[in-house]
């Protein structure tokens, strides 16, 4: 699956930057994570419990930043594996200047799923994910300018809507993703973010959208 | 006066207890001791296993066993070769590689099973799958079928030079020379895709090996309960009378419950024997997705050659058929494509090469249908575009071609999925044609109707396909039929039951014979205890197979009966009646014994049997046919294509059947009813959608739709009967029937419906996004985009 996108930041390049590539805030921003350590130099590892509608299970994964060329562009690859699946993607990330103070976040991936977790939600992770990425990147870019004070990360930041509370509309699913995501966010923002995972945080709260929608938008 | 049951709409016997919850079904054996099962499946379409660690699990609290392919030693075997290659055709290539109990080198799909836990609960034993660490390596995966053969394909099987699996070319007459005759040839390019048999109940066991009674009790949900018996006697090195299989009441098989032998059923009973202890495992939803087989993923490149007044000189298929990652069920399936590509027509000139090829994919085997709707679908399909193309109406052109009822047995010259001759044993083709043209009423809608909605803006189409179907193929049945001393009868044959109604349409056979009520026929099916010889229950075979060997043994004891109650009542047989459970003088009522009064005599605690004769009310028989027999239909409907949302809404839908003998036409009816919903289903509804990895991603009832009652409209059912000459009953399947013409006929209405879109409908299933494609394909195609 391809994910690629860009996202206006106003804010300066080095400022956001800064923002993305703060180890510290992993832990905080992936719902789910059990631990996220550095095992060497722009190497990190992890365990996160996912729950995306019938399928559980923790993942053991692993992240590493490489070709870094700051303020600009670095290249992330991650490898997670779990009961319920394995998700391998190397995304770029790139910053470019846009001279008046604004700074142009694109990205681009390629994420590839197996097992369970690619047998409910990967079909629809695509359109849903990028709506979600987006939502993310522009509260991320709120944290630019209204940097909330520093809060204990969230117990609770399991995306999995309540049993037998299936949405069975678009909009509402979407609000349920909308707010997850805010929650999160709300909770734990360090005035430092990491976007990457702050999108692989709203592509997971997708996923589990993405199966509720399922019965309306799978015909295809 | 003993009612006639044959024939009659009989409620169903086994219902009262289904309805209230009394039923016996696998999930609901609860042994004290009980371990349960959870298999640990690839995530990987195809990879190599460096190494499998499950020590992890082993330590977990609650967990009794964990076993990969290594601990299994001599016992890890291929499964056996369910159905042989065909032996009497020449120039067959079957290379055979039938599925493993557990992967020991390289996995093959997702889903195939890797390790399999033993502990008290499912919970702790998935827990405990969380615990196993294997160390894959991912190799490329052959997915779309038509590249599986390309030189650079990554090969699946070692020891072979391709992904073929198997060719099978079958040629009567000379399509080429018919083709130069021809005045139009339409070819085209047809594409079916995979699909689901998603019974209400998924697959699942109970084993338990007794050690001191030395038994083995298998609970399954098995469609083939014997065969299942024999070969695990077999593999586990016990005798068939040390091995019980109880296929009990199981929510619906449609086809993946006939393949035997897959790791959970040959790894519970072997796993019980070595921890001497009752084991269950239930298959769930979604494991449904990645451990039960599927069917129906071929691409045909055909053809059809005719005379410019719409009559069929020949036709050339030459198809690719799927069996994915292995292909235990032989060539099964591209021989019924094979033999249903001719449709229902007079076809002299016919050319048909199937190459089977391996794929990365979940193993294929029959669902309902079975290959046939495919056949169909081909050749209806190009029959519709050749009417189009000459201007011939739709009705017409099928009337034009139909096989002759005077040309019956038809001899189609190859061979069937049952390696005989495809002889075609009776039929009437254009009564059935008619009745649903006439009930759907195609000429005034055609007329009027349409001509005045088209005006309205509304897209509305009428659509009539013919098909046949063969069934009721041998070896062979069999049943044992009992007076018992209550006079009541019971009857034991060896077919598992998945809701065909066998309590009631074989139980009215055995009254009819016997002078009782339907009520008071207890049948026992699919317990290996209480009768151990046959085959199964597929192809449509048990109305066929089945009930005429009850029919021959409940003839058999009628006689016995007779004979007995002659000697007690001092009275010649023909003077004797069997009505209402007594046997009687007919001329004076009061004359009369009971049944269990007879059952009792025959069964004498003193005395002397008479040297030469056998005990009790009872007779043993069987009936193998010489080939299978022919069912056939038409079906017809009429649709409403939404334009702007693609929905389809169906208006009206008529199926018209002909399955010789109908024994109970409400039976029938709900037989047709499954059918056509799952044709819908085919249509419009269920595809399993694969990556290019491999990886299925729609793996849930969330994403895999499966058409519900909203979905499927009534149903409106006509019959004819043209009895099979090759069976006393004159029956002929009706199981698979319903499905078998729907995508053709679905395809075929919804072209009608958006006739000003000129499409083409060559691929099935479709969906409100794929045929809103196709709509803008044609329109660009017509540059008016």
């Amino acid at each position: 699956m391809k994910l690629e996108g860009e996202y206006l930041f106003d804010g300066p390049r080095d400022k956001v930057w800064d923002l993305v590539r703060d180890p510290n805030v992993l832990v905080k921003v992936l719902p789910g994570t059990q631990s996220m350590t550095l095992v060497g130099e722009n190497v990190y590892e992890g365990k996160m419990n996912v729950r995306i509608g019938p399928v559980a299970g923790v993942f053991a994964g692993r992240l590493v930043v490489s070709d870094e060329v700051p303020p600009e562009s670095c290249t992330l690859s991650v490898k997670g594996r779990g009961a319920p699946g394995f998700i391998n993607g190397v995304g770029q990330v790139q910053l470019v200047d846009q001279g008046d103070g604004a700074t142009l976040l694109k990205y681009q991936g390629d994420l590839q799923i197996g097992g369970k977790l690619a047998g409910v939600g990967q079909r629809l992770m695509d359109s849903v994910s990028k709506s979600m990425i987006r939502q993310g990147l522009a509260s991320l870019n709120r944290s630019l300018h209204a940097p909330p004070a520093d809060q204990p990360a969230a117990p609770a930041a399991q995306p999995a809507p309540s049993a037998g509370a299936a949405p069975s509309e678009t909009a509402f699913a979407a609000a349920v993703a909308r707010d997850v995501v805010k929650d999160v966010a709300d909770d734990i923002f360090a005035p430092e973010y990491r976007t990457a995972w702050m999108a692989a945080a709203v592509a997971i709260v997708g996923m589990v959208i993405g199966f509720w929608l399922g019965r309306m938008s799978s015909a295809d | 006066m003993t009612e006639r049951y044959v024939g009659q709409r009989i409620t169903r016997n086994e219902d009262p207890r289904l309805l209230t919850g009394q039923a016996l079904f696998v999930d609901d054996m609860d042994i004290p001791g009980m371990l349960h099962a959870a298999f640990l499946r690839s995530d990987y379409a195809h990879a190599r296993i460096n190494s499998i660690d499950v020590s992890a699990a082993r330590k977990r609290p609650g967990v009794v066993a964990v076993y990969t392919a290594e601990d299994l030693g001599d016992y890890w075997r291929p499964g056996p070769l369910l159905v042989p290659a065909p032996h009497s055709v020449e120039n067959v290539i079957f290379n055979q590689r039938t599925q493993v109990p557990l992967v020991k080198d390289k996995a093959k799909y997702v889903g195939e099973a890797i390790a399999v836990v033993f502990a008290v609960s499912r919970y702790v034993a998935e827990d405990a799958l969380e615990d196993i660490w294997v160390d894959y390596e991912p190799l490329a995966p052959v997915v779309d079928i038509e590249r599986a053969l390309d030189s650079d394909a990554p090969l699946i099987h070692e020891g072979l030079d391709s992904n073929l699996c198997a060719h099978l070319a079958q040629e009567k007459g000379d399509y080429e020379a018919a083709c130069r005759e021809a005045d139009l040839v339409i070819s085209r390019r047809i594409a079916i895709d995979r699909g689901a048999a998603a019974a209400m109940e998924n697959r699942g066991l109970v084993a338990n090996w007794d050690d001191k009674s030395q038994q083995l009790t298998l609970w399954d949900t098995t469609q083939a309960p014997i065969p299942v018996r024999n070969g695990l006697a077999g593999m586990l090195g016990l005798s068939e009378h040390q091995v019980r299989v109880i296929a009990p009441f199981v929510g619906g098989g449609f086809g993946p419950k006939i393949m035997m032998f897959l790791p959970e059923e040959v790894l519970l009973p072997w796993a019980s024997m070595k921890l001497k202890r009752p084991i269950k495992w239930i298959e769930d939803r979604q494991e449904n997705f990645y451990a039960t087989t599927q069917e129906r993923g071929q691409v045909h490149q055909a053809e059809m050659a005719l005379t410019s007044d719409g009559r069929i000189l020949g036709i050339k298929d030459v198809f690719v058929h799927d069996t994915g990652a292995y292909d235990p069920y032989g060539m099964t399936l591209p021989l019924n494509t094979q033999s249903h590509a001719m449709g229902a027509y007079d076809v002299p000139n016919y050319l048909t090469d199937a190459k089977v090829v391996f794929t990365n994919k979940m193993i294929v085997t029959p669902v309902r249908g079975a290959g046939r709707p495919q056949g169909i679908f081909v050749a209806e399909r190009l029959l519709d575009l050749a009417a189009r193309k000459l201007g011939i109406d739709r009705i017409e052109i099928r009337k034009r071609n139909f096989i002759s009822p005077d040309d019956f047995p038809h001899n189609h010259k190859i061979i069937d999925q049952a390696f005989s001759p495809l002889v075609l044993d009776s039929g009437n083709y254009r009564l059935a044609l008619e009745q649903a043209a006439e009930r759907i009423g195609w000429q005034e809608f055609i007329g009027e109707e349409q001509p005045r909605l088209v005006a309205e803006g509304k897209h509305v189409g009428i659509g009539i396909a013919s098909f046949i179907e063969t069934t009721g193929i041998g070896p062979y049945e069999g049943a044992r039929i009992t007076v018992e001393a209550s006079g009541k009868i019971s009857v034991a044959t060896g077919v598992g039951t998945q809701g065909q109604g066998h309590f009631t349409s074989f139980a009215q056979i055995v009254a009819d014979q016997l002078g009782v009520s339907v009520r008071d026929v207890h049948l026992v099916t699919g317990d290996t205890a209480a009768f151990h010889w046959g085959t199964g229950t597929f192809a449509s075979r048990g109305a066929v197979v089945a009930a005429n060997a009850i029919y021959a043994a409940a003839k058999t004891v009628r006689a016995k009966i007779f004979d007995l109650a002659s000697k007690t009542l001092e009275t010649p047989k023909e003077k004797l009646e069997l009505v209402d459970g007594h046997v009687r003088v007919a001329d004076i009522p009061d004359q009369a014994i009971t049944l269990g009064e007879l059952a009792v005599l025959a069964n004498p605690m003193r005395g002397a049997v008479e040297p030469g004769s056998e005990p009790g009310l009872e007779a043993t028989d069987y009936f193998g046919p010489r080939y299978g027999a022919t069912a056939s239909g038409t079906h017809a409907m009429i649709l409403e294509v939404d334009s702007d949302t693609m929905m389809v809404e169906i208006k009206r839908y008529v199926a018209v059947e002909d399955c010789g003998t109908v024994l109970n036409p409400l039976i029938v009816d709900g037989q047709i009813h499954g059918g056509v919903a799952l044709g819908i289903a085919n249509s419009y509804y269920e595809k399993l959608v694969f990556d290019e990895a491999g990886q299925l991603l729609n793996a849930s009832l969330a994403d895999y739709l499966i058409p519900s009652a909203l979905e499927i409209p009534r149903i409106e059912i006509g019959h004819e009967e043209t009895l099979s000459p090759l069976n006393p009953l004159g029956t002929k399947g009706a199981g698979e029937a319903g499905t078998i013409p729907v995508p053709a006929l679905f395809a075929q209405a919804l072209e009608d419906a958006l006739a000003d879109y000129d499409l083409e409908i060559l691929e099935m299933p479709l969906s409100p996004n794929r045929l809103f494609e196709l709509m803008q394909e044609a329109r660009m195609e017509r540059g008016d985009a």
